[in-house]
């Protein structure tokens, strides 16, 4: 008992420091979320869209008001930057405010993949994509087919005894006899005197 | 009874939802002036060379611009340029030049070399890239699909 108290306490002696380092570690992180749970509902600024966002920087309105990255030619200049804030990023923006001149070809693109993750071209090319959907329809409209061809083979069993011929006689001679639609339907087309057909 | 609050209620509706004839003269005067393309375009080239314009303007100026059904003239390019400048966001100038190039959909081998060659001298003063400079006219990098992370 003892030995293991001994062995234990050590131990979790040890987990407790971990736990206490990482706590100051996570610190930033942990207040987010109480931020989040507290005014989470109430504020917009904490708002989960917000958090997931992280450190990037928020450009502009975007589509709805939320912080959204999206690449879409219909409106291409989304609410947030696509990089986070780094020091790298901010030495290349404190750059960026003297000279474009001066600025390198790499330093350029560094600077558009900051703000964008495709360019144009990147997310309008073209992607085989329509072969898999086309692929899919047809697939679709043979288990169709098929379907169909084996309900119209089993249909000749599935009728029901009403539609024997001498039963749909009977049904016809019955309607006959009550003198259905007797105007201008059926029953005016029989002659009730010779028991024909007119 | 009915009689009573019924007549009440349009007593309390007629201030705000009644249409009087100054509104309905306001709305026509609205319809009945059409804006000609020079007008647009100043109307733009103000808009982005307003003196304190922010990157939230000059995005909302950009994303309405490439919304409509049009390839903004060079002039209203090169004032985007000029605010883009002014508001330190050389990605964003690059992005512009982009959406001005896809604007011109299939007619991208005429309308294109043409607005290049009018904003070209605001480009070298800038020191802006053209996208085939950066080569951004063809793909350059591709995504890792979402399915496979």
């Amino acid at each position: 008992m003892l030995r293991s108290l001994g062995v234990r306490l050590p131990g979790a002696a040890g987990t407790a420091l971990k736990l206490a380092t990482a706590q100051t570690k996570a610190s930033s992180s942990s207040a987010m979320m109480m931020m989040m749970i507290r005014r989470g509902a109430h504020n917009s600024q904490y708002d989960a869209t917000r958090l997931m966002g992280g450190e990037r920087e928020v450009v502009g309105y975007g589509i709805n008001g939320s912080p959204i990255y999206i690449d879409c030619a219909d409106f291409p200049f989304p609410a947030i930057r696509y990089g986070e804030v780094s020091p790298e990023s901010c030495a290349l923006r404190e750059k960026e405010q003297g000279d474009w001149k001066k600025l390198s070809i790499e330093e350029k693109r560094s600077l558009y993949r900051h703000s964008f993750c495709q360019t144009y071209a990147e997310f309008q090319h073209f992607t085989p994509e329509w072969k898999l959907v086309i692929g899919v329809a047809l697939w679709a409209v043979a288990i169709g087919i098929l379907g169909s061809i084996i309900y119209s083979i089993r249909l000749d069993r599935l009728t029901p005894e009403t539609f024997d011929e001498d039963r749909r006689q009977a049904q016809l001679r019955r309607m006959i006899h009550l003198q259905v639609q007797p105007i201008t339907g059926l029953s005016s087309k029989w002659n009730y005197e010779t028991n024909k057909w007119k | 009874m009915l009689r009573i609050t019924a007549g009440k209620f349009a007593t309390a509706m007629r201030g705000t939802v009644g249409t009087t004839a100054s509104r309905v003269a306001a709305v026509r005067c609205v319809h009945g002036s059409e804006e000609s393309a020079e007008e647009f375009d100043k109307r733009y080239e103000k808009y982005f060379a307003r003196e304190g314009i922010d990157g939230w303007e000059v995005r909302k100026g950009m994303n309405d611009l490439l919304g409509m059904d049009l390839v903004p003239s060079p002039k209203v390019i090169e004032s985007g340029l000029r605010a883009c400048r002014r508001v330190n966001d050389i990605a964003l100038a690059i992005r512009w030049l982009e959406g001005c190039k896809d604007k011109c959909g299939d007619q991208k081998a005429t309308l294109y070399p043409y607005l290049l060659e009018k904003i070209t001298p605001t480009l070298k003063e800038l020191g802006v890239p053209t996208v085939e400079e950066l080569g951004y006219d063809k793909p350059e990098l591709a995504l890792k699909s979402v399915f496979d992370i």
